[in-house]
């Protein structure tokens, strides 16, 4: 008979995410651990920088505001606390999470900073998938699951890491605890994957066939997900009573095929994992059984992600038209900017109405009745911040020059980052953890 | 009026990189059937390759009532490289099969 051997808790699904429902999970004593993604791909890059100007800083810069909570509600109810959010610098999270455990009175914490994600060191071994132009500023491979359940096992009760894969910070406390074998920990790994978008797996980013949608207060306080695992890698996934969301085989299989390319071959650190017996089955009111992960065994070697910055930026400008033949100015707006930008390769510009057509394009339903507002919208590929300035510029000059009552210009640019993938043997990438204690 | 995708299935989209994938779980067997059937890689790339670039291969998952898209060149440069307004567009890509219409002979038409 299987048992329950770990309650794993969704605390953050990326660096941004709420922190109310990691502290709701913290304190319901109904998990053992409560695992926060914070590191999204890019998400590197702004950590790299901190970290070259400091190098006591580049981890997130929400580690005050997002633990100063957590720490005591997970403490009271002994429950262990594992995050990426150290970013680019881990072992400086590790320091800061002590000191701020310190003044919140919290004695004899242990935590562990896992170490070795950072391979720029070790960039002539990487096998990059294309060639790049432009300037290689950080590598990181993507750590499994190992060095955290070790970690855990040597008593840590925060682990604070760099790039790690996201469903392995989900899925370590659980590895010592699985029966032997590669099923189970298929089982576990699927599981981690499973938890680590927080609100997608359930309800948020979701609309059922009909359309229904959570109530504003659904959505405003919804439930992040734990999941209660088996010694043999099924787990039974479900929210705290009363929390508000939405969790069904639907919800479920959206989530497990979520950014998965080859569903039979999703590749982790861990194991390359094939998804196609999965089956979920609702047991209770958001309530779901999960079980038949399979497995193609440990890959032989560790994805890295690159960083690459090339030079140029994306220019991305609007400007608001409103009342009676909004439509028609902003249309005739749209139309002097192609005039006036005509220089723009059409590969490198687009120029298209927010409120009618500016995401999904010549794909967008047709419309039927003019919005009483809408925007246009401009962005470019420019060269240098110059020419960036030069769009802004334009779309400004509409409100002296252009169609009437142009209002609420906004604008920004963005530096243009590129993120190249690679394989390096894992071999190469040793792991190694720093302890802080209070 | 015709129904949509979207009315036999729910989805969501996702991006690595260059990559978009989107995911339609039908709502029974019968609506997975019929969309096995009727929005195969080649009909899906024909309405994609309206807005996104690129190849489009198709996964079945019928265990889980699941057809997977791929469209591997559909985000060229990454989302940073995206010119469309903000960020992350591509949340709302799945909307590009979910608003396509199927009639009664499984044939897939644009959005009404």
């Amino acid at each position: 008979m299987a048992k329950v051997v770990c309650r794993i808790g969704a605390g953050a699904g990326f660096a941004g995410d709420r922190i109310e429902p990691a502290v709701a999970l913290a304190a319901s004593g109904e998990v053992d651990v409560v695992a926060l993604e914070c590191l999204a791909e890019r998400t590197l890059l702004p950590a790299l920088k901190a970290r070259a100007a400091d190098p006591q800083a580049g981890f997130d810069p929400r580690l005050r505001r997002r633990l100063s909570p957590l720490l005591p509600a997970a403490r009271a109810q002994r429950c262990r606390i594992v995050s990426n959010l150290g970013q680019a610098n881990p072992h400086a999270a590790g320091a800061a999470i002590a000191q701020l455990a310190g003044e919140l009175g919290l004695k004899g914490l242990r935590i562990a900073a896992v170490l070795g994600d950072d391979v720029l060191a070790q960039r002539e071994h990487v096998a990059w998938q294309r060639p790049f132009d432009g300037t290689l500023v950080g590598a990181h491979a993507y750590l499994g699951s190992p060095a955290i359940a070790l970690a855990l096992e040597q008593g840590a009760d925060v682990v604070v890491t760099g790039r790690v894969a996201d469903s392995a910070l989900f899925a370590a406390p659980a590895l010592p605890r699985l029966q032997p074998g590669e099923a189970a920990l298929a089982g576990a790994v699927t599981i981690g994957h499973l938890l680590e978008c927080s609100g997608q797996l359930s309800g948020g980013n979701f609309e059922p066939i009909g359309g229904a949608l959570l109530s504003a207060e659904g959505y405003a306080r919804l439930g992040f997900p734990l999941a209660e695992v088996y010694d043999d890698g099924t787990a039974e996934i479900r929210l705290l009573d009363g929390a508000p969301g939405l969790l069904t085989p639907e919800t479920c299989t959206l989530q497990l095929l979520y950014e998965v390319q080859d569903p039979a071959r999703y590749l982790t650190p861990d194991l390359a994992l094939d998804f196609s017996a999965i089956r979920f089955e609702q047991v209770g009111t958001n309530r779901v059984r999960v079980g038949g992960a399979r497995s193609h065994g440990e890959p032989p070697t560790l994805k890295v992600a690159g960083f690459v910055e090339r030079p140029g930026f994306i220019a991305d400008a609007e400007i608001g038209f409103a009342g009676t033949r909004a439509h028609e100015r902003a249309q005739r707006a749209a139309e002097v900017l192609r005039l006036r930008l005509s220089d723009w390769r059409d590969d490198d510009i687009a120029i298209d109405l927010v409120g009618v057509n500016s995401i999904l394009r010549a794909g967008s339903p047709a419309m039927r009745v003019p919005p009483p507002e809408l925007r246009v919208h401009v962005s470019a590929r420019c060269a240098d911040a110059d020419a960036a300035q030069q769009i802004e510029d334009e779309v400004y000059a509409l409100t002296l020059s252009g169609p009437a009552g142009g209002c609420s210009v906004r604008s920004e640019k963005r530096s243009r980052i590129d993120v190249v993938d690679g394989l390096i043997d894992r071999a190469l990438v040793p792991t190694s953890i720093a302890w802080s204690t209070t | 009026m015709r129904p949509r995708i979207g009315d036999l299935a729910s989805g969501r989209a996702g991006d690595k990189g260059d990559v978009l994938d989107l995911t339609l779980v039908a709502r029974d067997e019968a609506a997975y059937a019929r969309l096995e059937a009727a929005l195969d890689a080649a009909t899906a790339q024909r309405f994609l390759n309206r807005v996104v670039p690129g190849p489009v291969q198709r996964h079945t998952l019928p265990g889980l009532r699941a057809l997977k898209y791929v469209a591997p060149q559909a985000l060229a440069g990454g989302v940073y490289a995206s010119l469309r307004p903000g960020l992350h567009w591509q949340k709302a890509a799945i909307w590009l099969l979910l608003d396509l219409t199927i009639d009664d002979e499984d044939r897939v038409h644009e959005p009404a």
